[in-house]
């Protein structure tokens, strides 16, 4: 099964990192979407199927965790997994995020580290198509 | 200057950069040092339990190869000054993230501003009632990165 991700972060320079991070430890990708802020990123969860968000949380006009509170809001939309990639060191708030359902990995990641955390939260492995 | 807080800036800058972008970062010595002086750099400020604005400069050829090892690409020409910007803000932006829950404790909640790029030839500044606490210097490959940081407030011992 192909997944279709959209990628949330202020950086485009970390959002295309993340993408060929994804594309080179085989991860299924279907159609990647690309947000800069957490209100972009909702507009593309109304527009498209999306499997996955990929999330950043210090972002410009809305941050992730906000994103992740209107998501919630949204039947259509609140099951969709999330997975936080961030520099958010404070355990306090990676506690507030792990209780809204997210997963979370700290900056710099490996793609070991998202290819085995995007497994887990789909179900999805290696060999899926 | 603290020289705690300069060995702590120094690991988590070396380890950033090393998973990050690829380079591999040892201690500046100025008397072993052939690398030009840093020209380009960015600039983080944070809020919580105290304040501060960490800044960080890169000379030579520092500032493509990390946009070219954060993009993935073959070589400085498939970057545009764009990327090598976008990519250094987001490296600075990393080492302030990692860097803030060591020196301000792990239950410690900052607010990280968005970085800002320091146009070539100016000095990183500090912000109103902020003060030098570290000056630390890395030598690299493909030249130098200077870190310094500035505090407004008392840092936990």
């Amino acid at each position: 099964m192909a997944l279709n991700i959209l990628v949330v972060d202020d950086s485009a320079v970390m959002r295309k990192m993340i993408i060929k991070t994804m594309g080179m430890c085989g991860i299924p990708l279907g159609e990647i979407k690309q947000a800069a802020n957490g209100k972009e990123g909702l507009e593309e969860l109304g527009k498209n199927w999306i499997d996955i968000v990929i999330l950043d949380i210090n972002m410009p006009i809305m941050n992730g965790e906000e994103m992740i509170d209107e998501m919630k809001q949204d039947s259509e939309i609140k099951d969709i997994p999330v997975i936080v990639i961030s520099t958010e060191g404070s355990s306090t708030r990676i506690e507030r995020l792990k209780e809204k359902g997210a997963r979370f990995i700290k900056k710099p990641f490996t793609p070991e580290i998202i290819r085995d955390t995007i497994y887990e939260v789909t179900g999805v492995g290696e060999g899926d198509e | 200057m603290n020289e705690k807080i300069d060995n702590i800036i120094l690991k988590i800058s070396a380890e950033t950069l090393e998973k990050l972008v690829f380079m591999f970062a040892s201690p500046y010595d100025p008397e072993e040092s052939t690398e030009q002086d840093p020209d380009t750099g960015a600039s983080v400020s944070f809020t919580g339990p105290f304040s501060g604005t960490l800044g960080m400069k890169v000379s030579g050829e520092v500032l493509s190869e990390i946009a070219v090892n954060m993009l993935g690409v073959d070589d400085e020409d498939e970057t545009t000054p764009d990327d090598q910007n976008d990519a250094l803000k987001e490296t600075i932006n990393i080492i302030c993230g990692n860097i803030l829950p060591v020196i301000g404790g792990k239950e410690a909640v900052f607010n990280i501003d968005a970085p800002m790029i320091i146009p070539e030839g100016e000095d990183i500044k500090e912000r109103d009632g902020e003060k030098l606490v570290s000056d630390a210097k890395l030598s690299l490959d493909e030249g130098r990165c200077d870190l310094v940081l500035f505090v407004n407030g008392e840092i936990p011992d």
